[in-house]
């Protein structure tokens, strides 16, 4: 009980402070008042304060078992382990909503310290931005959506978490694509700050784009966490559904991928500034939206998420960022403007634009799937998509995206010559030996016969550039030197790590999804079943009683393992029962086994698919995470830091 | 001015490319959302979905790769016929949406079973 008043207590604190640093921030940079700067900032590390001790009250709750408070009774109960009721903080609509302020406020706090080399404006407004998104969520917290409502009798034990959710991806996928979510805030309010008080430098980009980097490694790493639960916990077989609730998460890491390049446009050549901050507002204007439909209901999804109150606010939410945003870049969209003449297409520059292009036409491919349930049904009869649509639609433009990537990298700034379409050279002869190989082995589909090659290009370019390097580090120092110049132009080179990564990804995306093999079957003990080479021998099934639930466990031989295949039920919670798939991951496949049921004479129901190279999609995004890790940390920004000028301090 | 042109003019050719992309797949594989009342008399060929609630009926066969079950909305409810494993929620009582065509014999041929998530971020509320 007193732990919900002190959680409720210190969101209305925290609602306060960053009210209170909104508005201070705001009218202190417009008066370039140094002092009050200072206390509009401190406000809002007042702020994360609160909220950091709304989220031990909350999760001390969990913890101890206060079923005083509706939010510890509806997503825990007293058999459920430790580690579960711990992530019980994320696991509802409330508290993931705290969770969400809590990564705002913190990595906001850590942003404005950083803050100090941008000037007082810029880092004022950016704290004004910042402290106005939290206090939009603190409102939401204390007013509609309070994860600290008592009830008025104590049950003695909570309703628990649902079994889905019982696995051990809970404890780290959400968590981290609702950082990665909240951590899009972050730069769109430097962006905004850098709108409102007039400044598109070296500095703010560095800054900005340090912060997105962050958000984009978050939701990366979120997404694929996602990908990777699905296919191992959900159990139909796949890791991407084109959910509006995947969907969502998708389209602003998007829009980040193109900031994260055409930054680069402006960071070599000055140009695209007024383009660099539309992706950048365009990133978190996606994020409000996403969350608004994802909670809010208005889409049919497969998740029904809880109907709640939260959605008319998140509506406004969105309505005002929409408008602030857009009056901002109309205001200022004039001034950004490059005087330089454009460059030519075929150029660095030109690839960079153009994967840009292709990239928001893939958003706008996922963005018309999401919301066309919604705009049809306002038309008339309700429409949906499923996946074949967003195939046949955004394929062709990612694998558009996947021949810049071959040749971008191999292409100069400013304008490519002779020499540079020389270098082409590489990348082509990869994917015409890897077409010329796939066609003689009978590979007949047309988009496997392309994405594959072009894929093989990209990591020839690749390639080419690694060797480059280190024949020229070679040359300058030896052998023992061959590695400095990655070393020096980590981020470079850690971007190429990157795309190798994605490469790999690509091969087993596109393998698994071009040559998955199903089939279903029903088998007695002793036969055998075979599906794409290989072969499985069903040997019976058993009965297991575990702590809260029961499990139907078959046994299938794979080779000289034991694939396990279960279905799970618990009792406690009207006999809901949960699939446990079996996996059997070889070099080139996942052989993935899903019990349906079983029969009295002994015999058992599968469904047995053979998904070819799945696991390289997970190997592949370690190691796309690892080069952006990698060729950023310690990474000093290139660019001279630009001449600021500080007020005097007490100046007004 | 010329290069700006040239720029101009791909920003048009790959929105246009977009667009055409957006507009032949939606067109081609969009899908109606249907209630059981309006499936009777939908006319148009290919594939519909079909929100309800699963009725106390269900007939599994076959280990449970063959399943059959009423479903039911507000105006209507028609009998689905499904092959393969559904999802692990399903049980009388949940609202699940089903994927396929009417056939000639009046059932259903679910292509596809979904059940709505019971969510995320809700088990069932607390009421007491």
């Amino acid at each position: 009980m007193i732990l919900a008043f002190i959680g409720s207590g210190a969101l209305l604190a925290g609602l306060v402070m960053g009210g209170f640093s909104m508005l201070l921030s705001f009218w202190s940079g417009w008066r370039q008042n140094a002092v009050m700067i200072q206390v509009g900032r401190r406000a809002f590390y007042a702020a994360a304060a609160t909220v950091v001790l709304a989220s031990v009250a909350l999760e001390t709750a969990l913890l101890t078992h206060d079923f005083s408070i509706a939010y510890v009774v509806e997503h825990t109960d007293l058999s459920t382990a430790t580690p579960l009721v711990a992530a019980g903080f994320y696991g509802g609509q409330e508290g993931s909503l705290l969770y969400w302020t809590l990564i705002l406020c913190v990595l906001g706090s850590a942003s404005l310290v950083a803050s100090s080399r941008l000037g007082l404006r810029l880092a004022a407004y950016a704290a004004g931005i910042l402290a106005g998104i939290a206090t939009f969520f603190l409102v939401v917290l204390v007013l509609v959506a309070s994860p600290f409502d008592v009830l008025s009798v104590t049950p003695p034990d909570g309703l628990g978490l649902n079994p889905v959710l019982r696995d051990g991806g809970m404890l780290i996928h959400p968590p981290v694509v609702l950082a990665g979510f909240a951590s899009f805030a972050i730069p769109f309010s430097f962006a905004a700050a850098a709108l409102l008080a007039g400044r598109s430098d070296a500095a703010w980009i560095a800054h900005t784009r340090r912060f997105a980097l962050l958000a984009w490694t978050l939701q990366s790493a979120g997404l694929v966490l996602g990908m990777w639960w699905a296919y191992h916990v959900l159990g139909w077989g796949g890791y991407w559904g084109w959910d509006p609730v995947e969907n969502v998460a998708l389209m602003p890491w998007l829009a980040t991928t193109a900031y994260l390049h055409s930054s680069q446009v402006q960071e070599h050549r000055g140009r695209l500034r007024a383009w660099n901050f539309g992706l950048v507002i365009t990133a978190f204007l996606l994020v409000v939206f996403g969350t608004f439909i994802v909670r809010s209901g208005v889409v049919p999804s497969v998740h029904t998420f809880a109907i709640s109150a939260i959605g008319p606010w998140f509506f406004a939410f969105l309505f005002i960022c929409v408008v602030f945003s857009g009056a901002l870049l109309a205001l200022r969209a004039g001034s950004l403007k490059s005087e330089k003449e454009p460059a030519p297409a075929l150029s660095r520059e030109g690839a960079f634009v153009l994967q840009n292009l292709l990239l928001i036409g893939v958003v706008a491919v996922v963005l018309w799937g999401t919301v066309l349930p919604l705009v049809s049904g306002m038309l008339g009869q309700e429409r949906v998509v499923g996946a074949s649509y967003y195939e046949r639609a955004a394929g062709p433009l990612l694998v558009a995206v996947l021949a810049l990537m071959a040749a971008g990298p191999l292409l100069p700034w400013r304008r490519a010559g002779r020499e540079a379409a020389r270098a082409l050279r590489w990348p082509a002869a990869a994917a015409l030996a890897v077409l010329v190989v796939m066609v003689a082995a009978g590979v007949r589909s047309l988009p496997a016969l392309v994405t594959l090659p072009v894929a093989a290009g990209v990591a020839a370019t690749c390639g080419f550039e690694f060797a480059r390097a280190i024949v020229r580090g070679r040359r300058h120092g030896g052998w023992p030197n061959a590695l400095a110049p990655l070393a020096r132009r980590r981020r470079r080179y850690g971007a190429y790590l990157a795309h190798l990564g994605l490469v790999v990804v690509v091969a087993g995306i596109a393998s698994s999804h071009f040559w998955q093999q199903e089939r279903d079957v029903t088998l007695s003990p002793g036969q055998q079943v075979s599906v794409g080479g290989y072969t499985l021998m069903y040997t019976g099934t058993e009965q297991r009683q575990l702590a809260d639930h029961s499990e139907l466990v078959a046994a299938m031989s794979f080779g000289d393992r034991t694939l396990e295949p279960a279905r799970a039920t618990y009792a406690g919670l009207g006999g809901q029962s949960l699939t446990h798939v079996a996996i059997g991951t070889t070099a080139t496949a996942d052989v993935y086994v899903i019990l349906v049921g079983a029969n009295a004479d002994g015999s058992a129901s599968f469904r047995v698919l053979v998904n070819p190279l799945v696991s390289w999609i997970w190997a592949g995004a370690i190691v796309i995470i690892l080069g952006v890790v990698l060729g950023n940390l310690g990474e000093r920004s290139p660019i001279p830091a630009p001449v600021l000028v500080r007020a005097p301090q007490g100046a007004t | 001015m010329t290069t700006t042109l040239k720029w101009g003019a791909l920003m048009i050719v790959v929105a246009a490319c977009v667009g055409y992309l957006i507009y032949s797949a939606s067109g081609g594989s969009s899908e109606y959302y249907l209630t059981v009342s309006e499936l009777r008399s939908h006319q148009q060929a290919g594939d519909v979905r079909v929100a309800g609630v699963v009725q106390n009926d269900v007939l599994r066969s076959d280990g449970g790769l063959h399943v059959r079950f009423t479903e039911k909305d507000s105006t209507d409810s028609v009998v689905v016929d499904y092959q393969g494993p559904l999802p692990d929620i399903f049980q009388p009582g949940i609202t699940v949406v089903a994927d396929g065509k009417l056939g000639a014999d009046g059932i259903f041929h679910a292509r596809n079973v979904l059940a709505k998530c019971p969510s995320r971020f809700s088990t069932t509320p607390y009421t007491q």
